[in-house]
């Protein structure tokens, strides 16, 4: 009985010593970890707004941001403001004539996905474009510009 | 309730007669509005050429003497503007092919600077600098918009002798004749806001919100020109062109009609005149080959052309525009200066 229960309990050790070189490690894309000066991870709290979907003009619109992890450069505050540039375009096709260095793997906003972003701030300094500012007026925040934008687990 | 059809029936009776009776009317006063335009200086403006390409031209305001002054079939050429004195040209090139998108060529392409006739063009700068140059009134300096300010440039140097934040302004700076203000598309409480900056002091002001862009002066560096889509319409709505003081008071139409999208307002030297361009597609048409460019009198505005029912509701008080459409184009600006002969 004890030879089967170690046997068994060995089976199970190398089963998930197997399975678990299954589990893919979620590589960080360079992109992420190098571009711009800041790097968070952050859980999309709140699109105030529709995301317009007009090929005749662009533009970024703020997004609400809760801090989760900075992995580079400051972030003083757990909530930030994003600015996203055509936000209704998936981030692998949003570098244009106007934005070149953009990019990233989110298809879609949604609020509550986590996203890992490679950042600059004040927005001003990087992006010159309309931009769709619902908080304006009402948060003096300094408005970050999403260089790169990938999904990160929650 | 038969009489109120009756009374409906005759509106809409007048109404068809008018707008029939409209274009002879239109033709007539297009003959006379050329021949008081004909000799008053030069348009420049960007056309395709006959090479396919996106080329320079000047004409006469009525149209005549029309002559290409880029003729580059290797490039595409776009948003010419005449040094105050009326001796130069300021534009941007592009590489062959490049669609020229109506807010992005600013900043795209290289800036050259020719003498009026296109004749000893000459490249200032690289690819994408000096972004939306814009003469200065001794046409010695430029501004130009970039992310980190607006940037002044000695010409001579090409060195940038002073720097002030941008406050917004994201597209579309032009600096006054006399000198003392900027104005440009800026994002201030809503995107696609029309503002002005006074250039000493950088402080800035709102002159039209909401879906106002391509702002120009008037000579007396007081009142602007830009096309507006105002709210309230149906749908998508059509582009009007608009005046306002530079304070942001007194914002009126100058010219509208339904179905079409006006952009490229600018005024003759003595402001008595304004061009602009009538495009079907929003935008001004400068990705495909432009749209009619069309002179009219200030003295007409607030106009409106064709039966355009839904904007003669809102502007009940304006007038029949008489308008003298010519050759398509895009950006078109205006010199009274003589320029010389053909190259």
């Amino acid at each position: 009985m004890k030879a089967v229960a170690t046997g068994v309990l060995l089976l199970l050790v190398l089963m998930s010593v197997s399975c678990a070189k299954k589990v893919p490690t979620a590589a960080v894309d360079p992109n992420v970890t190098t571009r711009g000066s800041i790097e968070v991870t952050a859980q999309l709290d709140e699109i105030r707004g529709d995301l317009i979907d007009d090929p005749m003009y662009d533009y970024a619109h703020v997004m609400k941001y809760k801090v989760v992890q900075v992995h580079r450069g400051k972030v003083d505050k757990d909530v930030i403001y994003v600015g996203h540039y055509n936000p209704a375009e998936p981030r692998s096709r949003v570098a244009d004539a106007r934005v070149q260095e953009i990019g990233g793997n989110v298809k879609q906003f949604r609020v509550g996905d986590v996203h890992r972003m490679a950042l600059e701030v004040p927005i001003d300094d990087y992006y010159m474009g309309g931009i769709i500012n619902k908080y304006f007026g009402e948060v003096n925040d300094p408005v970050y510009w999403a260089i790169w934008t990938d999904k990160a687990a929650k | 309730m038969e009489l109120r059809q009756t009374f409906v029936s005759l509106a809409l009776a007048i109404d068809v007669i008018l707008v029939f009776a409209a274009p002879g009317a239109q033709e007539e006063g297009a003959d006379q509005l050329a021949k008081e335009v004909g000799g008053r200086g030069w348009i420049a403006f960007a056309a395709r050429g006959e090479n396919g390409t996106w080329d320079l031209f000047l004409m006469r305001p009525d149209g005549s003497g029309r002559r290409n002054v880029t003729n580059t079939p290797d490039y595409e050429e776009g948003g010419p503007r005449f040094s105050p004195d009326g001796k130069r040209l300021l534009y941007r090139r592009f590489a062959k092919g490049t669609v020229i998108s109506h807010d992005l060529w600013g900043f795209q392409g290289d800036l050259m600077i020719a003498n009026a006739d296109g004749s000893d063009s000459v490249q200032i700068g690289g690819d994408r600098e000096f972004p939306w140059a814009s003469w200065s009134p001794d046409g010695k300096q430029i501004a130009c918009l970039t992310p980190k300010g607006i940037q002044i440039v000695d010409l001579q140097t090409k060195s940038v002798v002073r720097q002030m934040p941008r406050k917004g302004i994201y597209q579309q700076l032009f600096w006054s004749p006399d000198g003392q203000w900027f104005c440009g598309v800026a994002n201030a409480r809503v995107k696609w806001t029309v503002a002005r900056m006074h250039t000493q002091t950088g402080e800035l002001n709102i002159v039209h919100e909401f879906q106002s862009c391509t702002p120009d002066w008037f000579p007396d560096s007081w009142r602007i020109i830009f096309p507006c889509r105002p709210a309230g319409q149906e749908g998508y709505g059509f582009t009007q062109l608009w005046m306002s003081d530079g304070d942001g008071r007194d914002a009126r139409m100058i010219y509208g009609e339904d179905g079409y999208h006006i952009y490229g307002g600018a005024l003759s030297p003595d402001g008595k005149y304004v061009l602009f361009t009538r495009c079907p597609e929003d935008g001004g048409g400068s990705e495909k080959s432009g749209a009619p460019i069309c002179v009219m009198r200030m003295q007409d505005a607030p106009a409106i052309r064709g039966p355009s029912v839904a904007l003669r509701k809102v502007h009940p008080d304006a007038k029949d525009a008489t308008v003298l459409q010519l050759v398509e184009g895009w950006e078109p600006c205006w010199t009274y200066a003589e320029i010389g002969a053909q190259k």
